[in-house]
């Protein structure tokens, strides 16, 4: 690990910022999707752990770390480790994103038309 | 687990690299607070990160530090504290009352 | 052993969206528990804490056994912790209590939902720790240099929960009331309790 998660104490002058985004539906999904991979009450266990989640957070290189959003950094966490548990296959996921921008694109069409 | 550490006792966080994931973070290793509570027995994330989930539980304790001590440089109040969260094998005992 | 990560420069939306659909699937998880989940967080606000909150200043017994076990405590009170560890800390005229998770962004989010912006930010996290009375005065709150600041780094697995002070003038108010007061900037240590006077 790198260790850019780590940032206790990093020197910065920057103030910290106010914004608020409202928190999107995919982000919410994300959130749960955590929840219910981590929960120990599901049939067999749990699936993953949140120290799991937080060390395919910490393995982003510093620039996906700073570039990615909080959900963002979580969704491409949980894929790693997913696949590296063998719970899905990164080629299975290609070709299901292929697929859904496919059908993303379709849609946008069809609304531009009308 | 019996705990080693009682609260009010003085203790050192360990100062050493690690790889892998931890949850010590860095500006807290090798300085010195004492023993504020304990929390509980927990498993350890260095073991949770990668799948092992039925390790053996150890305790946590929550270790409060002076501010002045943590940073040379730090602006405030001398009695300003910092607690700190650190699993037992990231502790040792130390009599520097420093 | 480390991760391999996707390319990352993805539209987010749409790659939850085919990640869920495969994990539905293959029998990972049903879209109704995801929408289950997602509504659940809907109910996590910080009227939850605010009530907690309310209830410490009402009720000195209660107070007691919120400061000595958290969990139990909110418990107590019919509302739902699963496995919150909560650790409630006190300010008092003469402390001041901040939380801040620098490794990450951990959240009594059994209390207060999802964490704000701010407190997921790198700036927050970098700062907190180090000048808390430089990141308090950004915030509005000026604390006199005779007042203690204790900061709380949520490293492992405690959440923390500030108890504001009851702020003065509140005498003729019901708990349920007081409680309308209380805000999430308050519970997490950037906030005082307004009066009546100032909210009003």
């Amino acid at each position: 690990m790198s260790g850019h998660h780590d940032l206790g104490g990093t020197r910065t002058d920057a103030p910290v910022p106010r914004g608020q985004h409202a928190i999107l539906p995919w982000e919410m999904r994300v959130d749960a999707l955590m929840q219910l991979l981590s929960d120990p009450q599901r049939p067999g266990g749990a699936l993953m752990s949140v120290d799991e989640l937080r060390r395919g957070i910490e393995s982003l290189s510093a620039d996906e770390y700073r570039l990615l959003g909080y959900y963002e950094r979580w969704l491409h966490s949980l894929i790693a480790v997913m696949a590296e548990k063998g719970v899905i296959e990164r080629v299975a996921l290609e070709r299901r994103l292929a697929e859904v921008e496919r059908a993303h694109e379709r849609e946008h069409a069809r609304r531009g038309e009308r | 687990m019996t705990p080693r550490f009682n609260p009010g006792e003085r203790v050192r966080v360990l100062d050493k690299f690690t790889a892998g994931h931890v949850r010590t973070p860095r500006y807290i290793r090798g300085k010195r607070g004492v023993v504020e509570r304990i929390c509980g027995e927990f498993r350890k994330p260095e073991e949770l990160a990668y799948g092992r989930y039925a390790g053996e539980r150890e305790p946590l304790y929550r270790v409060r530090f002076a501010q002045c001590e943590v940073w040379p440089d730090y602006v405030g109040a001398a009695e300003d504290t910092l607690d700190v969260e650190i699993y037992e094998h990231w502790l040792e005992k130390t009599e520097d009352k420093r | 052993m480390s991760l391999e990560h996707a390319r990352y420069d993805r539209n987010a939306e749409l790659l939850e969206r085919a990640f869920r659909e495969l994990l539905v699937e293959r029998g990972v998880v049903s879209d109704a528990a995801v929408d289950a989940g997602v509504e659940f967080m809907y109910t996590r606000t910080p009227a939850l804490g605010a009530r907690v909150v309310a209830r410490a200043w009402f009720d000195p017994g209660f107070k007691a056994r919120l400061l000595e076990d958290g969990s139990a405590a909110v418990g107590e009170l019919g509302i739902e912790v699963r496995s919150l560890k909560l650790v409630v800390v006190e300010n008092t005229p003469m402390l001041h209590n901040l939380i801040v998770c620098t490794l990450c962004s951990c959240y009594p989010r059994m209390l207060l939902g999802l964490p704000p912006d701010w407190y997921k930010s790198l700036e927050y996290r970098s700062r907190a720790i180090r000048e808390p009375r430089a990141v308090l005065a950004e915030f509005g709150l000026h604390l006199p240099a005779g007042m203690t600041v204790r900061v709380h780094d949520s490293t492992a697995d405690m959440r923390y929960l500030v108890l504001p002070m009851r702020p003065e003038e509140t005498d003729s108010l019901s708990e349920a009331e007081c409680a309308m007061l209380v805000t999430r900037d308050a519970m997490i240590g950037v906030a005082r309790v307004d009066s009546l006077k100032n909210v009003l």
